[in-house]
């Protein structure tokens, strides 16, 4: 599986031809089939590219919601 | 717009654009999921479908009032709503409730439903976390139509077979928390 630096994670906002990537936990994952990240943004105070482990503690809902997603990283 | 209202928003701390975008998107969500759930309403028939479709419609009443309920406040706080409904379809908080390919098959038809209260109530949440103890009024909003959402969650979650929700049938009037904002 690829690793990612922070460089090329911040690449994948979802903008132009980049895919949305965010990280959780040390693993990447491809959002850009989730509804809810059109557009590299999720609910207004997200953006993909980003590591959102500490977010996603104060997020309503938990890590359980990223089993649907694949994990590319 | 109300300037000294939205001012002491500000002043608390809040993000206001943040803030109007959130509400703004829950209030094309609202309005969206009335539009798919009076289809979902009308395919709910025969002996399983009848079973569901008064609260399938008292979801859909509610989802309506908390549209009309969330605008005064987007305006008071300085935002609008698209002028195009098109646009204003495609920035709603949650998927399309669309109808299942077997609008026979219950289950499927109590997925979409409860998967949009669900998306619902952490919308809320999410707008009651980032405005409490700092914008009184939108959190009062919010919460009343928080309340709201976790009883359908809870009605159709019943149904579903996740176990019992705890409450009975609306009596009376639709909207027990939110008609405060109604009138």
């Amino acid at each position: 599986m690829k690793k990612f630096t922070k460089v090329e994670l911040a690449q994948q906002n979802g903008k132009n031809t980049f895919k949305p990537y965010i990280a959780y936990n040390g693993k990447v994952y491809d959002v850009s089939n989730s509804y809810h990240w059109k557009h590299g943004k999720h609910h207004v105070l997200h953006r993909a590219g980003e590591d959102l482990t500490d977010a996603l503690q104060e997020a309503p809902h938990g890590a359980s919601l990223l089993e649907r997603v694949p994990i590319i990283g | 717009m109300a300037k000294v209202a939205k001012e002491m928003v500000e002043k608390a701390g809040v993000n206001v654009d943040q803030l109007l975008e959130l509400l703004i998107k829950n209030a094309s969500a609202e309005l969206t999921t009335f539009y798919y759930y009076t289809i979902l309403r009308v395919n709910l028939i025969g002996l399983d479908g009848e079973g569901i479709k008064e609260i399938a419609e008292v979801a859909r009443i509610e989802d309506r009032n908390h549209f009309e309920a969330l605008i005064p406040r987007i305006y008071e706080l300085g935002g609008k709503l698209p002028e195009s409904m098109n646009a204003f379809h495609d920035i709603s908080a949650c998927p399309p409730a669309s109808l299942p390919k077997d609008p026979t098959n219950i289950k499927a038809m109590l997925t979409v439903l409860v998967k949009a209260e669900r998306c619902a109530v952490r919308g809320y949440t999410q707008i009651c976390n980032m405005t409490a103890g700092k914008d009184h009024r939108t959190y009062d909003l919010s919460l009343a139509i928080l309340n709201e959402e976790v009883e359908h969650e809870s009605w159709f979650s019943e149904f579903l077979g996740e176990g019992p929700s705890g409450h009975f049938m609306r009596r009376g009037d639709t909207s027990p928390f939110v008609s405060k904002f109604l009138r």
